[in-house]
């Protein structure tokens, strides 16, 4: 990419005046999770969230959802902090947020499409992660909840390039970055990682959102970007893809994500693949079901 | 503050509408997956729930949980669990029982293999389906690779062995005959193309189909003759490795190994997994459906 592109990019991005619709508690929320540290941030997420009850509401009824493993609605946040969690209510809270962060119109790709794949790779992290005992499973959720993120602005500021590159993508059934870097010379994963700058996500967020395509560029994190690379691929493979046929094979064992990972964690190693891809095609239904209670407002393409 | 974390997350899919699975049935189908390899995903899981009820009744088990000791505890219990593997697998035969597995075969897999191939002065494709039973699944192949014939495959010969143990289920694949049930997701297209009318409730497949195909009777566990199972493309072995101890299976697969040529791909059933029975086939992805490769030599990863 040349420093010009680069240029235009972050400049555009700076002129995305924080998303239009996006909630009020959103950045404050990604700054709590982003922070250490657990004490007192139970009652300032509280706080937070009762001055949204429409987001309030969201999240209790999120939080019973097969995914999550609760069977009834909490009655509270604080009831649901206390049988999820703080950590997992924060990333239900961000799951919630993001729904209406993003205005209806302004969708190039089909707005429940995204979602399944981002909501569907979010959970394929956690999944990993509590396979392979990673400490923190929900800041992988963060990582693959948002790893995408870059989409989005290029919808809002990149719309008819994006387009191209779109209807590129589903008539040679090419993966969807490499359409972007051949019809637009840059792909999501720029414009994502200008918007997390911009919004002050953690650094491993951003080097997630950065290089999940390329990981042999990535400095930081690289553990985390491996989990958030593969699962982004076994979703795709999966039914949680970007709504088209992708005329690929994909070889996890043999992509240079694996050793990375293998080497943080030897117990990936023992994971059965291949029992793993059905217990995520379980996880299908649930997932359409959230994706359609959390952001069933945004209507289809326009 | 104490954080409550809660276990793992159970993806469940509620059953539509019926009452809640016992939980017995999901150690049921996790001793099916450890000893066949045959995974019955949540939502199916209702399927396996009428394979045990009708074993149940045979026997006179009452409940799950008897049938469990059964399963389990009694010196019949290996018989039993064939005769389950039997209940849960009956009603999967069909022609075009897997699209996934044919989009993957014609869309990514064919392609590569023609690409390497059009170097060879023979330009020859053999597909071997090991357990072919009444032949739906031979005919489906056959019947997708005439499609190709004007297009990737033309100048090329097709061979597709069907072989079976039992000579009663190859008599009947010969004869090619298939009422509603077994086309019930044959399309239109195909069923104009490739069949004649037989009857008012039967069609038989056409000579131009049955031409590809040579059926014989073989024993996948007599050594000496699948040692003379050579320069195989594609092996399809849908659902009959079950039935093998893991010693046997092992071996199976070992011969699959040698018989496939470099750069082949096996596949097993859609919802069948080849364990950890042989590590020099790589696990390999494509959208909707898995297969096992054996490394071209060129690939440096044998």
């Amino acid at each position: 990419m040349t420093v010009s592109l680069a240029e235009t990019i972050h400049e555009r991005v700076r002129h995305i005046e924080t998303m239009p619709a996006i909630p009020a508690v959103f950045l404050p929320l990604l700054k709590l999770l982003s922070s250490s540290g657990q004490d007192a941030r139970v009652d300032e997420v509280v706080r937070l969230v009762s001055y949204d009850n429409t987001i309030a509401a969201q999240c209790l009824r999120v939080a019973s959802s097969p995914l999550f493993g609760l069977e009834k609605s909490p009655k509270s946040i604080k009831g649901a902090v206390l049988t999820l969690g703080l950590r997992r209510v924060e990333t239900i809270l961000l799951t919630c947020c993001l729904g209406q962060a993003f205005p209806a119109k302004k969708w190039v790709l089909d707005p429940a499409v995204f979602w399944r794949h981002s909501l569907g790779c979010a959970m394929v992290c956690r999944k990993f992660s509590e396979k392979l005992a990673v400490a923190d499973g929900e800041k992988a959720y963060m990582a693959g909840l948002l790893h995408d993120i870059g989409f989005m602005v290029n919808c809002l500021v990149f719309p008819e390039e994006f387009a191209k590159a779109m209807k590129r993508a589903r008539g040679e059934e090419i993966p969807l970055d490499e359409a972007e870097q051949s019809t637009m010379g840059f792909t999501h994963c720029e414009t994502g990682q200008a918007l997390a700058e911009k919004w002050g996500l953690a650094n491993d967020v951003i080097e997630v959102i950065a290089h999940h395509h390329a990981i042999e560029k990535s400095q930081k994190a690289r553990p985390l970007v491996a989990l958030v690379h593969l699962s982004d691929l076994l979703c795709r493979m999966r039914g949680l893809g970007y709504g088209y046929y992708e005329r690929r094979m994909v070889d996890l064992i043999a992509d240079p994500a694996w050793p990375i990972l293998l080497q943080e964690h030897r117990d990936l190693e023992g994971v059965d693949l291949v029992r793993f891809t059905f217990e995520l095609d379980e996880a299908v239904g649930a997932i359409h079901a959230l994706v359609a209670m959390v952001f069933g407002s945004a209507p289809a393409r326009t | 503050m104490t954080i409550i974390t809660q276990p793992a997350a159970v993806p469940v899919t509620p059953n539509k509408g019926a009452e809640p699975v016992d939980p017995v049935y999901r150690q049921i189908r996790d001793l099916v997956y450890k000893v066949s390899g045959i995974y019955k995903a949540e939502e199916k899981l209702y399927l396996l729930a009428d394979g045990c009820t009708r074993r149940m009744k045979q026997l006179g088990a009452r409940t799950p949980r008897d049938y469990w000791d059964q399963l389990t505890a009694q010196p019949s219990r290996d018989g039993e669990l064939r005769q389950l593997l039997n209940e849960i697998t009956i009603g999967e035969t069909c022609l075009f029982r897997s699209q996934p597995q044919l989009d993957a075969l014609r869309k990514v897999i064919l392609p590569e293999i023609v690409g390497e191939k059009n170097k060879q002065i023979t330009k020859r494709l053999r597909i071997w389906s090991a357990g072919c039973s009444t032949g739906e699944e031979s005919y489906t192949l056959a019947m997708n690779m005439l499609e190709e014939r004007d297009r990737l495959l033309q100048g090329w010969t097709l061979e597709i062995l069907a072989t079976d143990l039992n000579d009663r289920s190859i008599e009947t694949a010969k004869a090619g005959i298939y009422g509603d049930y077994a086309l019930r997701n044959t399309t239109d297209y195909f069923k104009r193309k490739y069949f004649s009318i037989l009857d008012e409730r039967k069609l038989q497949v056409s000579a131009e189909v049955k031409k590809l195909i040579t059926f014989s009777r073989l024993n996948l566990q007599d050594d000496s003759r699948m040692l003379f199972m050579k320069g195989i493309d594609l092996v399809f072995c849908c659902n009959v490795l079950i039935y093998f101890d893991g010693v046997s299976k092992a071996k199976v697969i070992n011969h699959f190994f040698s018989n496939l040529n470099f750069g082949g791909y096996f596949f097993l059933g859609t919802s069948e997994s080849l364990m950890r029975l042989n590590d020099q086939f790589h696990l390999i992805h494509f959208p909707g459906t898995i297969a096992y490769w054996k490394p071209s030599l060129k690939s440096g990863k044998l």
